[in-house]
């Protein structure tokens, strides 16, 4: 239980001796601003930030990727651009925005915002959490170094069906890599999650604040958690199909070579088996930013709790239960479709469940239309649209003529931009006056709301219709006599209304990180425990005082029993200081410089340069030696009366 | 009264939402590969069970849409609100109301699952009770075109008989499809017929389908199969039995032969116009795209002003540029077996893989520079190691950039003129 890290008679202090003198290279880097401390950092905070500002860059970079699919396909037979840029744009499209963009904005929230949320202050192993992100950069650069080559961007479908993967059908000339990069940088990427969600569920299960019982998380950190769990079970099947993928090309294996026996159905199958949940790992984050900002805007506890938190485990659950349903076409018979069909109805009863819960949380509520809540509040609608949409999919003779249609793509864009990238903007508005200590303009924010919420329907609508029409997915070029003229002009037109939306919204947040706005405390009137830190930003340590739990929204109940909470947490205070102060963990140059020799690594092996390969490795294996024998560093910090901070690295024999 | 942005948008898009309607229910949805617009039993029992799962969706939005409407409009906060501002009821909410969603939830989803359930076993294939009376074909996908196998029609000492690209099935009939590929998954969809089915490596797949009358049907691959996937087309053209008979029966024949007449060359030879076109220019006229199944029929028989010294020497362009170690024409020289059979070629309305109309300067452009029309085909860049109009090194299989077969307006006028009499 939490409450045991605070008996002193469980408590040893094993950087308290202090060897005498250690090589230069295991003397830990202390530098709290500036490039260094931004290359060796462990501090969640900072992590959350250098994964939430990388993710918006490729956001952005995605972004462009879809702009110029759309501007090719805006009147028929364009010439805009040629057939393989379209089909490496939509590759990397899809790749980007799923891997690079969503899923590390997802892990920008889970870092910075869980420990908050459950009182800690830190993750469970602070450097690993920097390597993740690290490794996290790794995958990036390799997947779009392609841009740069000759053999050009990933073109192979971010779904990489073999055998369009194998040697025989995705080199154009001898040596493209482009394929090879595309394995290397995803396999890369799923070492990343993986590595970042045992953190998490680490964290979440050991470090809570006292008093914070399961059934008291934040949803958010329920969440998270799920998400985690979801990570580490369904990364396996992809690592393994990538692994697999990667012999056929690199060794001649014939796992998927059909010459020499392969099954491609089975890559199907693995991929999907990771896919499915994949789709989850991107919405469920997302489900839990909505279940923090409508409970604060209405200034009301999540209705249903229980059942809210206890759909997310039952959507993880069933969400390996029905990956064939991307699979409808693939002639699995008539016993397995079945199966898939039904399953997947079935999904659709936790989701459903949610957005009654949350129509109940306002409900009876004072909703106040903040910009955060205003992006919630679309959240809902679109993610409902996107949600009915998925239940005709599940009917699977209505989906033989939905799949691999533009239905799909109207689908699976409301669910993920109506869905997850509403939730993760409103997150950004939502905890914007926490992570910087300003708050964006109401004004600027609603407006970049609106053209947001207009460019995105107005843009995804239409191709309901496009596919129902019998446009099919990643086409280049569409004759002018099929009936989808308008709708694709009308979708172009709204994607560049939903480029100046995202455009006004960027704006608008460097605009008031620089200049904006002060606020500072808890402004929103929130909920949680992440309001509670004694200034935004938060500092290093997050709170002077370990928090104590005795409700569900924790920082609301303190708000009503101050006077009960800070009684406890003077205890807290005091037990503290008797073993040490505030343990922070040290900084480190050990986790980037492991992720250096990866990229080194993978960047030659993709090319098939083998020895340099192995140099990149010996870089990776002498990161790891480092990092075993740099020790577990740390340091103490402690708070005067007046709130004020002293101790820090190198510091700890001067503060005994 | 003050502007109020919000208002404005949501009038606006409830204009929007008014003047877009007829636009939806006129030109959105009926397309030559409307999903909507089915002509068959199986397509017509997918779209049915897509009405059941609309119908009972829209219920269930139009409820909690309504619901949620209603509560973000009553319980919004009247004025400012700050800490002192009154709390109001902190419910956590109740576990019959819960309950009672989830049950509703759950019954709605078996008024989908029964006709879902029924759909599945009846389009997975032709029904038993009709099964004698079924056509049989094999469609198999290449990169970038569809070949159909009619193993019902066995040809003396050739084999079965082939087409490209075309389907010809019969009308009022179950036509079952073997789907096979040889090379990467591809899909085969004719909306209007039915849903799609991957055409997958090392799995013998199928599907059934039926057109009640006769017509001229669009069908495209709906797998992406590599870089030219957007323009890999196919056409079905449905047939009463006795024209399906007298067409099998005109196939069966090996090609064409035209014996040259000493005439001088007819003025009509050279009226289309070569000149290059731009990359992906369309490949259709508005006459064929009006009357299609009146385009194809017309193509059966041949023309009338044939110029026959000029077919003569194209059948020996084709030769000697190399055609014949790809494409079959049987009865004449060809006899490869990568590229579509041309034995009949002049009969069929499309070429490329339904990407442009089989027209003259259709055919023209395509034979002179295929990577313009159809980026990265086999014809141009080489098949099985076999060299296209491009050079391959025998080791690495990669383009060596050198042209390898080049083919003039002179020479392509001639192939033109004898691939257009193969009918």
């Amino acid at each position: 239980m939490a409450t045991a890290t605070l008996k002193s008679a469980d408590y040893t202090a094993p950087h308290a001796a202090k060897p005498a003198s250690r090589p230069w290279f295991f003397t830990r880097p202390s530098a709290k601003t500036g490039l260094v401390s931004w290359l060796t950092t462990v501090d969640h905070k900072k992590i959350g930030l250098l994964y939430a500002v990388t993710a918006l860059i490729f956001f952005l970079v995605g972004g462009v990727e879809a702009l110029m699919i759309r501007v090719q396909l805006a009147v028929p037979n364009n010439t805009f651009i040629s057939h393989q840029l379209y089909n490496e744009l939509f590759t990397m499209h899809a790749t980007t925005m799923i891997f690079l963009a969503v899923m590390p904005l997802s892990a920008a929230f889970f870092n910075y915002m869980m420990p908050l949320q459950i009182g800690a202050r830190d993750v469970a192993f602070p450097r690993l959490n920097g390597f993740a992100f690290w490794v996290f950069l790794v995958g990036a650069i390799v997947l779009n170094v392609g841009w740069f080559t000759r053999a050009g961007a990933p073109d192979v479908g971010w779904f990489g069906y073999a055998p369009l993967t194998s040697t025989a059908y995705s080199s154009q000339f001898a040596g493209d890599s482009s394929t090879d990069l595309w394995v290397m940088g995803l396999q890369i990427l799923g070492v990343s999650s993986v590595i970042g969600s045992l953190n998490f569920i680490v964290t979440i299960i050991n470090m809570r604040a006292p008093g914070l019982t399961m059934m008291r998380l934040p949803v958010f950190t329920w969440m998270t958690l799920f998400t985690a769990f979801l990570i580490i079970l369904s990364f396996p099947a992809i690592t393994i199909a990538l692994v697999e993928l990667m012999m056929d090309r690199s060794f001649g294996t014939s796992f998927f070579e059909v010459a020499r026996g392969g099954m491609p159905i089975l890559w199907q199958h693995l991929f999907w088996i990771f896919g499915h949940p994949e789709v989850y790992i991107l919405i469920l984050p997302a489900m839990g930013i909505i279940s923090e900002i409508l409970p604060t805007f209405s200034r009301k506890p999540l209705f249903g709790y229980p059942i809210v938190v206890f759909s997310g485990a039952v959507i993880g659950f069933l969400g390996f239960g029905v990956w064939s349903h991307h699979m409808f076409t693939t002639g699995l018979g008539t016993m397995a479709t079945a199966a898939f069909s039904l399953a997947t109805m079935a999904i659709a009863v936790p989701t459903g469940v949610k957005i009654f819960n949350w129509v109940g949380t306002l409900w009876g509520g004072q909703i106040s239309t903040r910009t955060p809540m205003m992006f919630a509040l679309g959240f809902i609608w679109m993610f409902m649209m996107g949600g009915f949409s998925g239940v005709m999919h599940s009917a699977a003779p209505a989906d033989a003529q939905q799949q691999d249609s533009y239905f799909v793509v109207a689908h699976f864009h409301y669910v993920l931009i109506g869905g997850s990238i509403f939730a993760l903007l409103g997150g950004i508005h939502f905890w914007f006056p926490l992570v910087f200590g300003r708050i964006v303009s109401e004004f600027w924010g609603k407006l970049s709301f609106w053209i947001i919420f207009v460019g995105f329907n107005v843009t995804f609508f239409p191709m309901h219709f496009l596919g129902l029409n019998g446009m099919p997915r990643r086409t280049a070029v569409y004759d002018g006599n099929m009936g989808w003229n308008s709708g694709n002009l009308t979708a172009t037109i709204g994607a560049f209304i939903l480029a100046i939306g995202i455009g006004t919204y960027f704006t608008v947040i460097v605009y008031t990180y620089l200049k904006g706005k002060k606020a500072s405390g808890d402004i929103w009137d929130a909920r949680t425990l992440e309001w509670s830190v004694p200034t935004t930003p938060p500092p290093e340590h997050n709170f002077h005082i370990t928090p104590t739990v005795h409700a569900r929204d924790a920082y609301w109940y303190e708000k009503t029993h101050s006077i009960e909470i800070a009684a406890e947490k003077a205890k807290h205070a005091q037990e503290e200081e008797s073993h040490g102060g505030i343990h922070m963990p040290s900084q480190s140059w050990f986790p980037i410089v492991t992720a250096t020799g990866l990229l080194i690594g993978g960047l030659f092996f993709t090319h098939h340069h083998f020895l340099e390969a192995i140099a990149g490795g010996c870089v990776m294996l002498l990161g790891i030696i480092g990092w075993a024998f740099e020790g577990p560093g740390g340091y103490h910090l402690h708070i005067a009366k007046d709130g004020t901070v002293t101790g820090g690295e190198g510091q700890d024999e001067a503060g005994h | 009264m003050r502007f109020s942005p919000v208002l404005f948008l949501r009038r606006a898009a409830a204009t929007c939402a008014l003047l877009a309607l007829p636009i939806l229910l006129g030109g959105w949805l009926s397309g030559p590969q409307s999903t909507f617009d089915v002509k068959g039993p199986v397509a017509r029992t997918q779209l049915d069970v897509f009405y059941v799962t609309v119908w009972v969706t829209t219920i269930i939005f139009v409820i909690v849409a309504s619901v949620l409407a209603y509560a973000t409009i009553k319980f919004r906060a009247r004025g400012p609100i700050d800490k002192n501002t009154p709390v109001p009821d902190q419910g956590h909410g109740n576990p019959f109301v819960e309950l009672g969603l989830i049950g509703a939830s759950i019954a709605a989803l078996v008024f989908i699952a029964v006709p879902t359930l029924k759909a599945i076993w009846y389009t997975y294939d032709v029904p038993n009770e009709q099964r004698a009376n079924a056509y049989e074909v094999n469609a198999r996908g290449l990169q970038w075109w569809f070949q159909f196998e009619y193993p019902a029609e066995q040809i003396n000492g050739a084999g079965q008989l082939l087409t490209g690209n075309e389907l010809v099935i019969p009308a009022g009939r179950p036509v079952r499809i073997n789907l096979r590929t040889s090379d990467v998954i591809h899909a085969f969809w004719v909306p209007k017929l039915g849903g799609k089915v991957d055409m997958m490596p090392n799995r013998g797949n199928h599907l059934w389908l039926q057109a009640d009358e006769p017509g001229y049907f669009w069908g495209q691959c709906a797998e992406y199969c590599g870089e030219s996937h957007a323009v890999m087309r196919f056409r079905v053209i449905a047939l009463g039995a006795e024209d399906f008979a007298a067409w099998v029966e005109n196939q069966k024949k090996p090609a064409r032969t035209v014996t040259p007449v000493n005439d001088a060359p007819k003025a009509a030879f050279a009226s289309y116009d070569m000149t290059p076109k731009q990359r992906n220019s369309p490949g259709y006229t508005a006459e064929f795209d009006a009357h299609p199944f009146a385009a194809w029929t017309a193509l059966q028989f041949p023309d009338k002003d044939e110029d026959t010294t000029l077919i003569t020497q194209g059948r020996t362009l084709f030769k000697e540029k190399n055609c014949i170690t790809c494409h079959s024409i049987r009865g004449h020289e060809g006899i490869g077996v990568n590229a579509p059979d041309l034995t009949h070629f002049g009969a069929r309305s499309t070429l490329a893989a339904g990407l442009l109309e089989n027209s003259k300067p259709n055919l023209h452009r395509w034979i002179i520079n295929p990577n313009n029309v159809k980026p990265g085909n086999k014809m141009y860049v080489g098949v099985n190691g076999m060299a296209g109009y491009m050079d391959v090194d025998p080791a690495t299989k990669a383009m060596t950039g050198k042209v390898h077969i080049a083919v003039n307006d002179t020479e392509a006028r001639a192939i033109v003129e004898y691939l257009h009499s193969l009918k």
